[in-house]
């Protein structure tokens, strides 16, 4: 009778022939899944990235069944398959296989999502204030190399603890870049504290803002005169700086060239590509990138000892980034008497969202004070400085002893 | 090189290169610039 029962709802009986701690972790993770849907629901945590990651979560670690052989699997996507012949039978069956292999384990999605963050970035709110968007996007990077440091001294090897440690950077296309290039073996867990710590920020940085700056200074408006540049200085200079760091940084070419593309793109004026990178392949990449995610949150992958290693060291990064970007915020603001220090949040190169957050802090204490287009700045910078960053880690990795 | 002296020496580099890029981007906008003001002149 009970095996009758089993075959019947193999996605309720597999949890009891299962190992009892996979089947927990299971049971957890269905729960979880249903707490970021509904958090990003409610707009707690990001929408984009929440809401199909949690019903990708619930479904990869409900929709368990008996496969050949006695096996038990999803038809989801395997993402430890490695043999040649056994990932082109396993393309025919898991719906996600094609997916994962052909965009998110190349880091093709990130290049995508890369396309479409240029296309919606003003590069010329970066010469508003050119060196204080650079000084507090250095700072605000604080938290990768300090991380690099602990990972170390816990044990990880050097390549692992540089992966995790670019989580400091916040920006997410740029962890799942190096951590396939520096830990492939762990690359699926990273990828998945990454963005759920990134998703976190919006709702963890104001209460870090609120403790390093305060209400006074948190109020204060900042003078600030955006400098007319022709579309054709801007574009000029896109393709320049995007020259110049792929000649810096070709291990991070890929990344770099879709950035300036989209910023290239939305110079030149190019409507209907603008379009498709900044309405459908970002949205479309950022709903493929939620679920893939999600559907990567099966109990067996991240039951890893790594994984409590990687959590901790995650939220160590951005929590030590967002610090050194407020000490670069109030370092600026020392010097030139004409800066708001929760610019400095703004310079960790989350788009838009560390850029929103700054505006939304200022504005609570003061409603008539604009910052956006500073902290626009100083996030633009971020994303430059968090390529330059994963750039060196790949580049002079192996001089580490 | 160990661990500790890494990180300075790639925090540094890494806060050099993105100084030197942001020394380019201010270079070339103001050549631009000065360019356009001259056209309109």
């Amino acid at each position: 009778m009970l095996e009758t029962v089993i075959q019947l709802f193999p996605g309720i009986g597999s949890l009891f022939v299962q190992d009892t701690t996979i089947a927990f972790a299971r049971v957890f993770l269905i729960l979880f899944g249903f707490a970021l849907a509904y958090f990003g629901f409610t707009r707690t945590l990001e929408p984009l990235i929440m809401v199909p990651m949690g019903i990708g979560m619930i479904a990869i670690n409900s929709g368990v069944l008996f496969l050949q052989a006695g096996n038990i699997g999803t038809i989801f996507l395997d993402p430890l398959v490695e043999q040649p012949d056994v990932l082109v039978n396993i393309m025919q069956v898991n719906f996600l296989q094609p997916i994962y292999n052909f965009m998110f384990s190349n880091g093709l999605i990130a290049c995508l999502v890369f396309f479409g963050i240029g296309s919606m970035s003003e590069i010329g709110f970066i010469l508003a204030r050119p060196w204080s968007c650079m000084t507090v996007a250095i700072f605000a990077e604080m938290g990768t190399f300090v991380t690099l440091v602990i990972g170390a001294k816990m044990g990880l090897p050097i390549g692992e603890a540089a992966a995790v440690a670019t989580i400091g950077g916040a920006d997410g296309p740029m962890v799942l870049f190096t951590s396939l290039m520096l830990a492939p073996k762990l690359f699926v867990p990273i990828s998945i504290i990454a963005y759920l710590y990134l998703s976190l920020t919006y709702a963890g940085y104001p209460y870090i803002i609120r403790l390093l700056v305060p209400q006074k200074y948190r109020a204060m408006d900042v003078e600030v005169e955006i400098p007319q540049v022709s579309k054709k200085a801007k574009f000029i200079f896109t393709i320049s700086i995007c020259a110049l760091l792929c000649l810096l940084l070709p291990v991070a070419a890929p990344l770099i060239m879709s950035f300036f593309l989209g910023v290239a793109i939305k110079e030149a004026e190019i409507n209907p590509y603008q379009e498709l990178l900044e309405n459908t392949l970002l949205y479309a990449s950022t709903l493929f990138l939620g679920l893939l995610l999600g559907t990567l949150c099966e109990a067996q992958t991240l039951l890893n000892p790594k994984v409590a290693i990687l959590l901790v060291l995650g939220i160590t990064a951005l929590a030590i980034s967002a610090v050194g970007g407020l000490l670069g915020g109030w370092l600026v603001y020392f010097v030139t008497k004409n800066y708001n220090p929760v610019l400095g949040i703004a310079g960790v190169s989350c788009v838009p969202t560390t850029a929103k957050l700054a505006q939304y802090a200022v504005e609570e204490e003061n409603p008539f004070a604009m910052v956006l287009p500073l902290a626009m700045g100083a996030n633009i910078c971020g994303v430059i400085v968090s390529a330059i960053a994963t750039g060196v880690f790949v580049s002079t990795l192996f001089l580490v002893k | 090189m160990d661990v500790v002296k890494y990180a300075f020496f790639s925090y540094g580099l890494t806060a050099v290169i993105s100084l030197l890029v942001m020394g380019v981007i201010v270079v070339i906008s103001k050549a631009l610039s000065n360019t356009e003001e001259q056209k309109e002149m």
